[in-house]
């Protein structure tokens, strides 16, 4: 016996059951309450399309919501909560609502959103509250989930008799084959309807399966079908709500298959008559279920309603189980074989049930125009069958109407797909009018449509049946109307007046049933969806406790507070401690290519709008990249390191789109030139040395006197080959040190140690943005966002004249020389402190003629100042505008300047 | 229950040696100097002192001594150290295979993907290039940057593989 | 989709990336006139079109893939690039 909660109360179960069985098996009836109207709502199925009886399990981060109680199998403590129900599941003060269902039919939150605003503000509190399904846990879930690839030949869907067969005849033909099923057990048919093919005979065929390498998955739904046959399957490898044993709780598996065998068989569909959703009411294959399978009869006196033979075996079974059959009622006007000893009415159709709150009392129907009624505490309905056609569908199918059966069945696919078994092969069945009060005949039992919001929607102009699904809701719920499309299409079909393949059909989308999110999230759950790069030099950043910054996946020392101070504090003598001694710091994620053979210098001409083959070995140049339009892409430096070497350098976030421009141009472009261009990011740590102080130092770390600005030369520090290149991004005389990643903590810490001799300190990115700021340096992303040409940020004097770049025929553009353009300036307060991102005007209310790309404050003198675009920007040094950021809440008076601040003739870096 | 075991190796040199022009009289001068041949796409040459493995069309990743090798391309090639920004990753035991299908797209429990193959692929979202070196044994180039995330997602994947 | 890579053979839609369409791609050469011509006034069929793609996490090499923009088959895929070496 296995122990499990329901509502707080203690139960048994037995092995094997589904948490529906188990509820069965101790007289419950009731599971929930209905989603718009309160009512209560048993179980109706055996299956993944139970509409009704949706629990919360499990506890804590692991509280799913919405599970269906047919569709998780009890384990040892499992708690189950029953929803929508308030104060308990059999006193809910919003049954009330069922009294008021006429303002809640089809098309209610259509008016209301198009009625007025308030009527909308006067209704959302209340449909918040009443509305909905169970809660979503606030807490984290704990558990794993697993994504995993998988590669077949043959992957049969469905371990049915049909499936069984395909998947053992593939496997014995030698394919790589993948079985799975939804269910807990294989063949879940054959022990609802033990005939011929039993336990045993499953259990063989799976072993032969197994024994020629097939893999079978169970508690596996294929829940989509995407391009070129790949079939996406959710594993359920602990129930829901379960501690996981391997702390694992579910497997995404990516299925890539040679082909596709669905054998998914049908779902029952119920009938539409008043008061079908009454608990007692249950589909007739899954009342067979619950006797064959489970062991459990769901009614001692019971009613069977059909249109089909099927529902005779839920007679038989039940008879034999001990219940009484009091009446059947078979639509078919007359018998269908010999006398069976059943109390058969033909001709009859069901009208209406009567019971209390928690189980059925009577049931009614129409026999031949005379309403007869018999007290029953079960109702069994078999509407006949619906092939489950869902992943077909999704692989672009279509569908033929098969007369017989009244449902429609797989025809064309476009990918390699057939279905076989009851899925492409339903019963027939009679077809049924529904005949009595279409307000209380429910078709879509999860979002509370009935029939009578159908009619609403036809007369209401509603024709096509995507508009009717939206108008009405119907299919939109969890279940996705698994129940519900068929016999909403058929009432849809009776109002146009024509046949119900002509009514059209909505889509099918994945997944089939619902997937819990984590699954989706996999292992990306964790570091908030990507993960993170990690610098080479992590651990000697880490040792210093600084302040992190996330820069596109990477993470870089923001700043390093020393002795209690703020970001702020530190960032500042940080920047300061560069403008007067010497600081360093880590650049490691800048992109950097090395561009090797001949063509080197003709390839770097075409990838950069500057010119590159003028420039002696040994010395560097600042460069910038454009897209085709003509508007700058990113920018960086360009290093001859020999003869037919190059090194460029450009932007972090800019990295992987450089990789592309570069390859796109050696592969696709121009690939005549002989030319090696490699991505060596990460092969390099760079780590930059700036400050009066920085060539004191250098001169010290590598034992000669460091390269003029612009010049690199390769060096040794600490032992370990480097390339040094004298650059400035800070303003003051500077270098950057390239080292192979795998030996830059040596020569980091005989930099820190060189730099604190020299009075120096590390510099964080804080630091370094306000010495580029005071510089007027672009950084790729705020100032070069993609809308500026080379002219706008007063780069065109550095444009090859001889053309020939990417980008260089888009130069030209008339539009590129109207006059309004924005432009690059620099824009300094006269009163308040600029924002990032501020808007720039000239008086309040008018639309912005610019923007702030990036503040910060003079790092000696203080005082804010900033960098901004703005419309004719050249033109208006001097003019007074305002800088406003109502999303900061930040206002300042400012003045236009050039975007320089700090040594615009360029002294400092010059020896 | 886990039957492989994740474990970074010592980084060896590594370079990508790339042809732009000549591939046949290059592909002679290597099999002369180095007495084995250039490996076709998706497949790996060498020993351990000096093993190519193919990636690419025109590229081959070189692990080991490749100071050879300059004078094998000549004019028609470079030679360009990676080392630094790769970090090679060793999954040992029977079910390297299984583990690479986890977070995966590629088809590495192939029986076609065999001692001496290669091949780059995706993994978690990272770029990883394999190449198999044994039936037991599989190794994995993986960018320095998000190495401490993938082996801490394979420890993680490998203790749920058989679940 | 699955694309099958001239040089890797069959393989996941996750390793490449979606470049472009052939007809965007603007020659070096190419006048100001022609370069907007082919940067914004290009066919965008409801069908088959010529997009190049590259498997960037695979072999890094680039392809032409002739492909139907709403049922995803592909009917011929293309290397591109320097001369294939055997």
């Amino acid at each position: 016996m296995i122990n499990f909660t329901f509502d707080g109360k203690a139960y048994q179960a037995q092995a094997g059951d589904t948490l529906a069985a188990a509820l069965l098996r101790n007289g419950i009836g009731l599971v929930g309450r209905s989603f718009k109207y309160h009512r209560p709502r048993g179980i109706m199925t055996a299956g993944v399309e139970e509409p009704n009886a949706l629990v919360t399990v499990g506890e804590g981060g692991r509280t799913e919501p919405n599970t269906r109680a047919t569709d998780v199998f009890v384990y040892e403590g499992l708690v189950a909560r029953s929803q929508n129900r308030w104060p308990s599941l059999s006193l809910d003060f919003g049954a009330i609502l069922g009294l008021a269902a006429p303002i809640f039919s089809a098309g209610f939150y259509y008016k209301t959103f198009f009625g007025s605003a308030k009527r909308w503000m006067f209704y959302e509190y209340f449909i918040r509250k009443a509305a909905g399904l169970g809660d979503a846990p606030s807490e984290a879930d704990p558990d794993h989930y697993s994504q995993r690839a998988a590669f077949c030949d043959v992957l049969v869907v469905g371990a049915g008799p049909a499936g069984l067969q395909a998947a053992l005849e593939a496997a014995e033909a030698g394919k790589r084959v993948i079985l799975v099923e939804q269910d807990s057990i294989l063949g879940p048919s054959l022990i609802r309807d033990p005939q011929k093919l039993d336990a045993a005979w499953i259990e063989a065929i799976a072993a032969r399966i197994r024994a020629a390498g097939g893999r079978i998955l169970t508690r596996t739904t294929a829940s989509g079908y995407w391009e070129h046959d790949l079939v996406t399957l959710t594993q359920r490898i602990s129930e829901p709500g379960q501690v996981p044993a391997d702390s694992v709780a579910q497997r995404l598996w990516h299925v890539r298959a040679g082909q596709v065998i669905l054998a998914t068989g049908s779902i029952e569909r119920p009938m539409a008559f008043a008061h079908n959703d009454r608990p007692g009411v249950m589909l007739s294959q899954a009342v067979r279920t619950y006797v064959q399978r489970f062991g459990v009869t769901p009614g001692k006196r019971v009613v069977i309603a059909t249109n089909n033979d099927d529902a005779y075996k839920t007679a038989h079974a039940l008879q034999d189980a001990g219940a009484e059959i009091v009446a059947i009622i078979d639509a078919r006007p007359a018998p269908a074989g010999a006398d069976n000893g059943f109390p058969v009415h033909n001709d009859a159709v069901p009208l209406s049930t009567k019971g209390a709150r928690h189980c059925l009392k009577s049931v009614s129907a129409q026999v031949g125009g005379v309403t007869k009624s018999w007290d029953a505490d079960l109702l069994a309905v078999s509407g006949g069958f619906t092939p489950v056609v869902h992943l077909h569908m999704q692989a672009g199918g279509t569908l033929d109407w098969n007369e017989a059966a009244q449902a429609f069945v797989p025809a064309k696919s476009r990918q390699n797909v057939t279905t076989i078994g009851g899925a492409a092969n339903p019963d027939p069945v009679f077809t049924v009018t529904p005949a009595s009060n279409p307000k209380k005949s429910f078709i879509d039992f999860q979002n509370d449509v009935t029939l009578a919001d159908v009619d609403l929607a036809w007369a209401e102009g509603y024709r096509s049946v995507e508009h009717l699904k939206r108008y009405t809701t119907l299919g939109m719920a969890t279940d996705q109307g698994k129940l519900s499309n068929m016999a909403a299409l058929g009432r849809l079909a009776e109002k146009q007046g024509v046949a119900i393949p002509e009514a059209g059909l909505t889509t099918f989308r994945p997944p089939y049933t619902p997937v819990t999110m984590g699954l989706f999230a996999g292992s990306g759950a964790k570091d908030g969806g990507a993960h993170i790069r990690r610098l080479a030099l992590y651990d000697v950043h880490a040792a210093k406790n600084p302040i992190w910054q996330p820069l596109g996946y990477w993470f870089r020392p923001r700043a390093y507070p020393a002795n209690g101070e703020t970001m702020q504090q530190s960032s500042r003598r940080e920047a300061r401690t560069v403008r007067t001694s010497v600081g360093m710091t880590d650049v490691s994620t800048l992109a950097k290519f090395e561009i090797s053979g001949p063509d080197a210098a003709a390839f770097l001409e075409t990838v950069c709008a500057t010119t590159v083959n003028k420039l002696a070995v040994g010395r560097g140049r600042y460069t910038f990249m454009l897209r085709e339009d003509g508007f700058v892409f990113d920018d960086g430096t360009v290093w001859r390191l020999d003869e037919n070497r190059y090194l460029l350098t450009s932007s972090t976030g800019g990295a992987d789109r450089m990789a592309t421009l570069l390859s796109y141009v050696r592969q696709y472009l121009c690939p005549q030139l002989r030319v090696s261009a490699v991505n060596v990011q990460e092969h390099y740590a760079g780590i930059a040395v700036a400050g009066p102080q920085a060539k004191a130092a250098l001169t010290a770390l590598i034992g000669e006197e460091p390269p003029r600005h612009m010049s690199t030369v390769p060096a040794t520090i600490a032992g370990v080959p480097v390339i040094v290149l004298a650059a400035s991004y800070s303003g003051e005389r500077a270098f950057e040190i390239y080292v192979e990643a795998s030996h830059a903590t040596p020569v980091w810490a005989a930099c820190e140690t060189e730099v604190s001799a020299h009075g120096g300190c590390l510099f964080g990115m804080d630091a370094m943005d306000f010495l580029r700021i005071e510089k007027g340096h672009l950084v790729v992303g705020t100032e070069v966002d993609g809308r500026l040409t080379p002219q706008d940020l007063g780069l065109d004097k550095m444009l090859n004249k001889a053309g020939g770049f990417i980008g260089a025929s888009g130069l030209s553009r008339t539009a590129f020389s109207e006059p309004g353009r924005r432009q690059l300036v620099g824009l300094e307060a006269i009163e308040g402190t600029i924002a990032e991102g501020a808007m720039l005007i000239t008086r309040e209310g008018e639309t912005p003629q610019g923007h702030v790309t990036a503040a910060g404050i003079r790092v000696m003198e203080g005082g804010s100042i900033a960098l901004g675009q703005l419309e004719g920007g050249f033109e208006r040094h001097g003019e007074e505008l305002i800088a406003t950021s109502p999303t900061r809440g930040q206002k300042a008076r400012i003045r236009v300047v050039q975007p320089h601040f700090y040594d615009s003739a360029g002294e400092r870096y010059r020896d | 229950m886990t039957d492989v075991t994740i474990t970074a190796l010592p980084a060896p040199p590594l370079h990508v040696f790339e042809i732009w022009s000549e591939a046949g009289a290059v592909a002679k001068r290597f099999a002369t100097a180095t007495g084995f041949d250039l490996p076709i796409m998706g497949r790996s040459g060498g020993s351990d002192t000096l093993r190519l493995i193919r990636y690419e069309p025109t590229v081959w990743l070189v692990e080991g001594d490749a100071s050879a090798l300059t004078d094998v391309l000549g004019k028609d090639g470079a030679l360009t150290a990676i080392g630094g920004g790769i970090v090679r990753v060793r999954l040992s035991g029977k079910g390297w295979r299984a583990l690479l299908m986890e977070g995966g797209v590629f088809d590495a429990e192939s029986a076609s993907f065999a001692s001496g193959c290669s091949a780059a692929t995706i993994i978690d979202h990272v770029a990883v290039r394999l190449h198999v070196v044994s039936e037991d044994t599989c190794d994995a180039y993986v960018p320095l940057s998000y190495s401490t995330a993938l082996m801490e997602f394979w420890h993680t994947a490998a203790e749920t593989l058989t679940a | 989709m699955q694309i099958t890579c001239p040089h890797c053979g069959p393989r996941a839609q996750a390793e490449f990336v979606y470049e472009r369409t052939v007809d965007s791609v603007v020659p070096l050469d190419a006048t100001p006139e022609e370069a907007m011509k082919t940067l914004f006034t290009r066919n965008n069929p409801r069908g088959v079109d010529e997009e190049i793609w590259r498997h960037t996490f695979g072999c890094r090499a680039w392809m032409v893939i002739t492909r139907h923009r709403v049922t995803n088959e592909i009917t011929a895929i293309r290397a591109v690039g320097p001369e294939a070496i055997p």
